[in-house]
């Protein structure tokens, strides 16, 4: 009898257990809200994470496109102040909620755009970005491994052949294998890759300064200005690079909801975002410049020689894959809370799978894609700098930054966030009004732009319009109409 | 996920958490005055340090 009893609360716990574990791993994956003792990442760890993120060869790319536009002395300029306002307006918009409550960015997207509104958005800046980023980068990892090959055989790169490809198919398909295995293989691989970047880049740093003096490197002119006005060359190289920062948007909320707190949600991304992202497109700049290449799958085995040339390659390759993993990771995590009911449904891995279909496409039909991805990266800002000034001005100026998880996870057909058949005109009118002025301001396809752009740059105009709209309107006719439970 | 009823305890379970964290005013390690005096501080030092001598 005792034994039957004994088994019976045996196989209770278990079952409760089990049950546990469930809704833990459901929480993870963004469908409730992280508790505090369930967060992985104190500071150090979210700063690894974030310096993995940042410092992958995206940033090579990005220095050397600015390389383009303006001098190392300028470009260097340019880096810093462009990153770290971008890094800066974009964590406050994105982190600060998500470190405080656990939530997943799209499900508290849906008290500034309603629960259909957060799908368009989610669509327009997650589906595009990052199916794009996922191309490019797999595109380069290709580059890479092609690059080495060639340097091991003695023969001539072929970066858009065959090898190419295949090498970034398999980088697309390697990555939504780690994925699929939650966010614990994602952690181990920043761990190790993240501090082992930083070592490279230092090492690809000395290697340029035992060729030139930083004098000499400074004193170099850009590889191709657009303009003969050296200040609107400047501007543009800015606005490349506020791009860069605000392009964070759509990533380091989902990130933010595994650390511990509010302020190890922030912080890190100074450290490690803005940091690593602006030495790893500084090192991009200096040895484009010195050597008169912008493409780092290049410059790399001109700077290096064959041996270093194969290892760096070879790492940067690899280290391209975790940044591949963390942005497809937080886009997945954001797709399972915007879908409907039959998207969540489908399994992690299936989901995953599907979500790499285009990426493939693209770096099988359009290898072209890599060579005008900053034109790509700076269209992405006329939305995600208007999407941060919404963020920051509905959660700190009109939310006094309380978020109700109650209203935010249950059922939205009849909730507080319904707003107009679950889309909020004013936030949806005011992300249009940051994106028209941007375009206004500045037009990425034409660098064609006001006289305000050389003093405004685009991405402030946009983020402040966006932000400013959407606190007018919001107090005028939201809470008469008992939208979106403003206080 | 939605109509199963465990599930729907366990979000009324997380969100009681967070509003009982609320009420007590024990948010652990939030953003004070400082941390924003302190961001935009450096973000101003940065810009205009760079400004001035890169442009």
């Amino acid at each position: 009898m005792t034994d039957h009893i004994a088994h019976g609360t045996l196989v209770t716990i278990e079952a409760e257990h089990e049950e546990a574990a469930r809704h833990r791993a459901a929480a993870e994956r963004g469908d409730a809200p992280l508790l505090p003792s369930e967060r992985l990442w104190g500071f150090w760890e979210f700063t690894y994470a974030n310096s993995a993120l940042a410092i992958a060869t995206w940033a090579f790319l990005i220095g050397g496109a600015i390389g383009l536009f303006v001098g190392p002395k300028e470009g260097i300029a340019a880096i810093v102040i462009g990153n770290i306002v971008g890094v800066v307006l974009t964590a406050l918009a994105t982190t600060t909620m998500s470190g405080r409550y656990g939530v997943e960015q799209f499900v508290a997207l849906r008290s500034q755009f309603g629960y259909n509104g957060s799908r368009v958005v989610y669509v327009l800046a997650v589906v595009v970005l990052t199916m794009g980023w996922l191309a490019v980068l797999a595109m380069m990892f290709g580059r890479s491994i092609d690059g080495l090959m060639a340097l091991s055989a003695g023969e001539a790169a072929n970066p858009t052949g065959i090898k190419m490809i295949i090498a970034a198919v398999g980088a697309i398909l390697v990555t939504w294998f780690i994925v699929a295995r939650g966010p614990t293989s994602i952690k181990f691989f920043n761990m190790v890759v993240s501090p082992a970047l930083v070592i490279l880049m230092v090492v690809m740093l000395y290697l340029i300064l035992s060729h030139h003096s930083f004098g000499e490197l400074l004193a170099m002119p850009a590889l191709s200005p657009p303009f003969e006005d050296k200040t609107l060359n400047f501007i543009v190289a800015v606005e490349v690079n506020l791009a860069a920062g605000f392009s964070w948007w759509p990533y380091i909320g989902n990130l933010a909801r595994l650390t511990k707190n509010e302020r190890t949600a922030f912080w890190p991304n100074i450290l490690g975002i803005f940091g690593a992202a602006a030495l790893g497109e500084i090192v991009g700049l200096l040895a484009a410049v010195a050597l008169g290449e912008s493409d780092p799958t290049i410059w790399m085995t001109k700077i290096a020689g064959p041996v270093i040339g194969i290892i760096a390659l070879l790492f940067v390759a690899f280290a391209n894959m975790t940044s591949m993993a963390n942005i497809l990771y937080t886009s997945i995590v954001g797709l399972r809370q915007v879908g409907t009911a039959s998207v969540r449904a489908i399994s992690w891995g299936t989901v995953l799978f599907l979500f790499c279909l285009i990426p493939l496409g693209l770096v099988v039909v359009y290898p072209q894609m890599y060579d005008g991805f900053f034109i790509f990266l700076v269209w992405t800002s006329a939305l995600n700098s208007a999407l941060a000034g919404i963020g920051i001005v509905d959660y700190f100026f009109l939310r006094g930054q309380k978020l109700d998880m109650r209203s935010l996870h249950g059922p939205q057909e009849n909730g507080p966030y319904r707003f107009w058949g679950g889309f909020n005109p004013i936030g949806l009118f005011a992300l249009a009004v940051g994106c028209i002025v941007y375009v206004a301001v500045f037009n990425p396809q034409t660098l064609a732009s006001l006289p305000a752009f050389k003093y405004l740059t685009a991405s402030l105009p946009a983020c402040v319009a966006a932000g400013a709209v959407h606190y007018v309107l919001t107090r005028l006719f939201a809470r008469g109409r008992g939208w979106g439970q403003y206080p | 996920m939605e109509n199963d009823t465990a599930w729907q305890n366990e979000l009324a379970r997380r969100a009681r958490i967070y509003e009982d964290i609320e009420a007590r005013g024990r948010f652990e390690g939030t953003m004070g005055a400082l941390d924003y005096a302190a961001v935009t501080a450096l973000t101003l030092v940065l810009v205009v340090a760079f400004w001035f001598w890169g442009a």
